[in-house]
């Protein structure tokens, strides 16, 4: 893992999967302040709880797309003070496309795509009163993955992405960058759910790549808020696997 | 006065030229070659030196062909229609506008200062 960080405040939105109390935990051993974002009060605990032995060296701020106002609330309470933005948040909608509920389809839809597109604006122009930034979106190999039930999933995850790849193209020149991350195989949240299912096919793949730790894929978080990516604004980076997990710069497959 | 000197200082800054290249008169796109980033940086700008909220979309006459074209449709007069979704330019200045839409993008740095003081 590199520490030639770019700053040292990150916003990690969604702060309360288990993937983003990893990459805290792990910011704050590298001298990187995480600010967690929640969005329940059960949420709220998870952090707590998992981030109890660190006292403050973090703070937390209630934040849920589904609500603009704590959007609004908490970047107003934040202002400009922080440097990383690493976006961990999705809400989740499983459902065949020729079979989904209209109206979940358009809370989804507002939810995923919109409030984050409000979250990207607001962040990126707090940036830009400093001219630095970077914006780190945590996306999934299942935003390419053609499975039944995930594509409203997989919708939402690739227009996130070029909402984030945008970004980052139309205000490097003003210092502020962005990368997209897709994990795949990773023992977390709902790729847990996946890989504990017995499907044959699905097991042959888990037994070529390999599953990625919690802890893994924090660390190529990091590795993408160091100054040594520079190079690579707006670039995606996929990690299939453990079989997948080299340096971060290997990764590379859009820019 | 005072509002004039910092927007020029703000302008200078993000485009990377001499306050003495600019004054009330300047365009600041047709002149000043001002892009979209440079417009957002600078409502960005605004907004901290000035602390107020800065509606886009009206300081930089964004929508001005649409007001335009909406009066033409409903009848309306356009110097009417844009004094009122511009309150905060003078009767004149509008009038000047309309007369200069052919050239290029209107605004003016006196534009901005009119908003800013209104604001």
């Amino acid at each position: 893992m590199i520490s030639d960080f770019s700053g040292s405040i990150a916003l990690l939105l969604g702060g309360n999967c288990e993937l983003a109390l990893e990459t805290a935990s792990l910011m704050i051993q590298s001298n990187v302040f995480p600010v967690l974002t929640y969005r329940s009060p059960k949420g709220l605990q998870d952090i707590r709880m998992k981030l109890s032995r660190y006292g403050n060296a973090y703070t937390v701020y209630e934040c849920d797309l589904n609500r603009r106002k704590t959007i609004r609330t908490m970047f107003n309470r934040l202002d400009k003070n922080f440097d990383f933005l690493v976006d961990f948040s999705h809400g989740r909608l499983e459902s065949l496309v020729a079979s989904a509920d209209s109206d979940l389809v358009n809370a989804y839809v507002m939810e995923n795509i919109a409030a984050r597109a409000e979250v990207i604006k607001t962040a990126s122009r707090l940036m830009l009163k400093k001219k630095r930034g970077r914006l780190v979106y945590i996306s999934s190999t299942a935003a390419e993955t053609s499975n039944p039930g995930q594509g409203f999933y997989a919708a939402a995850k690739l227009a996130s992405e070029a909402l984030y790849r945008n970004t980052g193209i139309e205000l490097e020149s003003r210092g502020i960058t962005s990368r997209i991350l897709r994990p795949g195989y990773i023992d977390s949240g709902r790729g847990r759910q996946y890989l504990g299912k017995s499907n044959k096919r699905y097991r042959k793949k888990i037994e070529r790549y390999g599953v990625l730790s919690c802890r893994e894929v924090a660390e190529s978080i990091l590795d993408l808020l160091t100054d040594d990516t520079e190079k690579n604004n707006a670039g995606i980076f996929e990690i299939n696997g453990k079989k997948g997990l080299r340096s971060i710069y290997d990764h590379i497959v859009k820019h | 006065m005072t509002t004039l000197l910092n927007i020029k200082k703000v302008i200078a800054e993000i485009l990377d030229i001499q306050e003495d290249e600019i004054d009330q008169e300047t365009y600041l796109v047709r002149d000043l070659g001002a892009e979209s980033i440079d417009l957002l940086e600078l409502a960005v700008s605004l907004n901290s030196v000035f602390g107020k909220k800065i509606n886009e979309a009206d300081i930089f006459l964004t929508n001005l062909r649409q007001y335009q074209a909406v009066s033409e449709k409903t009848g309306e007069q356009p110097v009417k229609c844009l004094l009122d979704a511009y309150p905060f330019l003078e009767k004149q200045r509008v009038e000047e506008i309309l007369a200069d839409l052919d050239n290029g993008p209107v605004l003016k740095i006196k534009d901005i200062v009119r908003y800013i003081d209104h604001s």
